[in-house]
């Protein structure tokens, strides 16, 4: 059995050899991405996928789960394996850097997609989302909503995650220059949905007479707007959310969210797509960082858009 | 006799749990005027009921000496069918066919489909001898690729509003979300207490040769109590998917933790045979009370995991203690 195993593995890894220099076949693409665990995620690796095969390479998705170590085992796999190019969407700014080199060192451009490495020189390009502008502007948006004044609630993301951070910090870069306007509950929800049903409900307890929720995905949006409707409170507190899911653009049609960050996956995986297939062709003078603007969508531009994109 | 011992040594674990929620809920009253309300009493009980559901499996299962790790992914599973089977039913296009689903054959296909991945655990750790820790992680990770494969990944929302009134609905002044978790710990209770089954249960966690030789049809129980953890987990996929009028396809994360400590506060010992269904209710409501009184006075959430962990290790401490003294 043990015999067997063996046998098989070093098939594996012969047959990788074959297809690495080959010149007929089709090269491959691999896309790592930190977790498949969110829809906008999924979203963002099936495009690069979709468009990987559009301009004709081979190309397979890995699933880092959000941990930096299975990040660094994907990246070995598709070095050994003889694929040509990553498309990375990174788990962790810093912890990620060390698996960008491997890739580097063995020769293989890496495409930083959405989320950033801290370094200046080992990925090849990064396609960012500007998630810091972004929620600058929701901040604006939400000061607006509120008439300068008011209290509010905020629900933070995974508390280790980097943009959980960016987001809040862009939001209060703004609202915190008004003083009268107050934040009475800080909690973190996971950027899920029930947890920050849940959550919700029990900051309603304590803090009743509040204004506003600033929730850091759009998933907990919607759960905080669950939260309020059950306490009667909808309508009367604006919640505005961020990513641009399916869930809050209809929401916001619905006259139910007041607004949400519109991220675009689409071009950032597209785009992330296209460098490595220009590099294939031969160009090397990529950007090195490529901030990909975020869209505030309310209510007054609300018919531009649909879930993860701007409409055709 | 042991049976007289350990009645003795239950009621005193439940006794100390029900003091454990006592202080607590004192001291939380002392710290926020805003605790102690009628209407923070149905959040508490709203937020808890799925781990209650969830937490009563566990128990029997635990009571048998074993663990389910899965009850998480199956209850995203379960959920991800009931709304998948709501909202598009299965169209047949080969044969020109389209099954449409009401709520109530939904919800009936996603208890089936909870308790066929329940029996799974269950004969895979009698019939092939895999240990129960993992037999249930494998089952963790099928369960959330199932999921992922029957969602494609994205959430499915949107489900109508009969559905909605499992999650949101008032019943006799009861939300119908505790109706359902008070139901499912009564059977559970009369299971434990009243029937054979119960005792078999007890006695397996107990001492599983010593059951064996006593004629206890060994792999049929713990088949029984795996299927009952798989049914359970459904019945908190239907309440989480209805409470939040969406499927998500990360629903139930680390659910199993949160049980597991329910079922430990409560005061059922992980090596089994000992331990009690309204013991887990009490270390449910004492999770619930803690969650829900660390966001009413606006802990910072990291401290909050030191704080909920602390518990667990303070609530085991006491229960070991005890048990030597008994």
């Amino acid at each position: 059995m043990k015999k067997l195993t063996i046998a098989l593995v070093s098939m594996i890894l012969l047959a990788g050899c074959g297809t690495r220099d080959g010149n007929g076949q089709p090269k491959k693409i691999a896309i790592v991405v930190s977790t498949l665990n969110n829809p906008w995620f999924v979203f963002l690796a099936q495009t690069a996928a979709a468009k990987a095969k559009a301009l004709g390479y081979e190309s397979k998705i890995f699933d880092s789960q959000n941990n930096t170590a299975l990040e660094s085992d994907h990246f070995e796999n598709a070095i050994a394996s003889g694929y040509n190019a990553i498309l990375f969407n990174p788990t962790d700014a810093k912890g990620s850097v060390i698996n960008v080199k491997k890739a580097k060192d063995a020769g293989i451009p890496v495409f930083c997609m959405d989320r950033e490495i801290d370094s200046r020189d080992a990925a090849t390009s990064q396609i960012l989302s500007d998630s810091y502008s972004g929620c600058i502007d929701l901040g604006k948006l939400f000061v607006k909503a509120l008439n300068k004044k008011g209290n509010y609630v905020e629900l933070l993301g995974i508390v280790s995650d980097d943009n959980t951070w960016n987001r809040s910090k862009g939001f209060h870069s703004v609202v915190d220059n008004y003083p009268h306007l107050k934040m009475v509950a800080q909690q973190s929800a996971d950027f899920d949905r029930n947890k920050a049903m849940e959550v919700m409900e029990s900051i309603l307890q304590a803090h009743p007479d509040i204004d506003g929720v600033f929730a850091g995905n759009d998933a907990m949006a919607m759960g905080a707007w669950q939260a309020l409707t059950a306490a009667g409170l909808a309508g009367k507190i604006k919640v505005i959310g961020f990513d641009g899911a399916e869930d809050a653009i209809n929401s916001i049609k619905e006259g139910k969210l007041t607004a949400t960050a519109m991220q675009f996956p689409k071009t950032i995986a597209e785009l992330a797509a296209t460098d490595a297939d220009e590099y294939f062709k031969g160009k090397r003078d990529f950007p090195h960082k490529l901030p990909i603007p975020v869209d505030v969508v309310s209510a007054t531009n609300i018919d531009k858009y649909t879930a993860y994109g701007k409409k055709n | 006799m042991p049976m007289g011992l350990s009645n003795y040594r239950a009621s005193l674990t439940r006794f100390q749990s029900f003091i454990a929620l006592l202080i607590l809920c004192i001291a939380l009253s002392l710290l926020s005027n805003k605790f102690l309300t009628i209407e923070n009493g149905w959040n508490v009980l709203r937020q808890i009921s799925v781990n209650v559901c969830i937490s009563v499996g566990m128990t029997l299962v635990v009571l048998t000496a074993g663990i389910d790790l899965s009850v998480g992914s199956i209850l995203a599973f379960s959920g991800a069918v009931a709304a998948g089977l709501l909202k598009n039913g299965i169209p047949w296009p080969a044969h020109d066919l389209f099954i449409g689903f009401t709520l109530l054959g939904t919800i009936v296909a996603a208890l089936i489909v909870g308790a066929a991945l329940g029996f799974f655990n269950g004969w895979m750790i009698t019939r092939f001898k895999v240990p129960p820790f993992v037999a249930t992680l494998a089952m963790l990770t099928i369960a959330r690729g199932l999921t992922m494969l029957s969602t494609k990944g994205y959430p499915i929302s949107s489900l109508g509003s009969k559905f909605d009134f499992i999650g949101s609905g008032w019943l006799l002044g009861i939300p119908v979300l505790v109706w359902i978790s008070a139901v499912t710990v009564i059977l559970a209770v009369v299971l434990v207490r009243k029937t054979p089954l119960g005792r078999y249960i007890y006695a397996i966690g107990g001492n599983e040769q010593a059951a064996r030789l006593s004629g206890i049809h060994i792999n049929r129980v713990k088949i029984i109590v795996y299927t009952i953890g798989g049914i359970l987990a459904a019945v908190g996929g239907i309440m989480v998917t209805s409470r939040l009028d969406s499927a998500q396809p990360n629903a139930g994360t680390n659910y199993e933790l949160d049980s597991i400590a329910a079922v430990v506060i409560g005061g059922t010992s992980l090596s089994g045979g000992r331990g009690t269904i309204m013991g887990t209710v009490l270390g449910a409501i004492i999770i619930g009370v803690l969650n829900n009184g660390l966001v009413l006075l606006d802990v910072s959430p990291f401290w909050q995991q030191v704080i909920k962990g602390l518990v667990i290790l303070l609530s085991v401490i006491v229960d070991k203690m005890n048990s030597q003294e008994a």
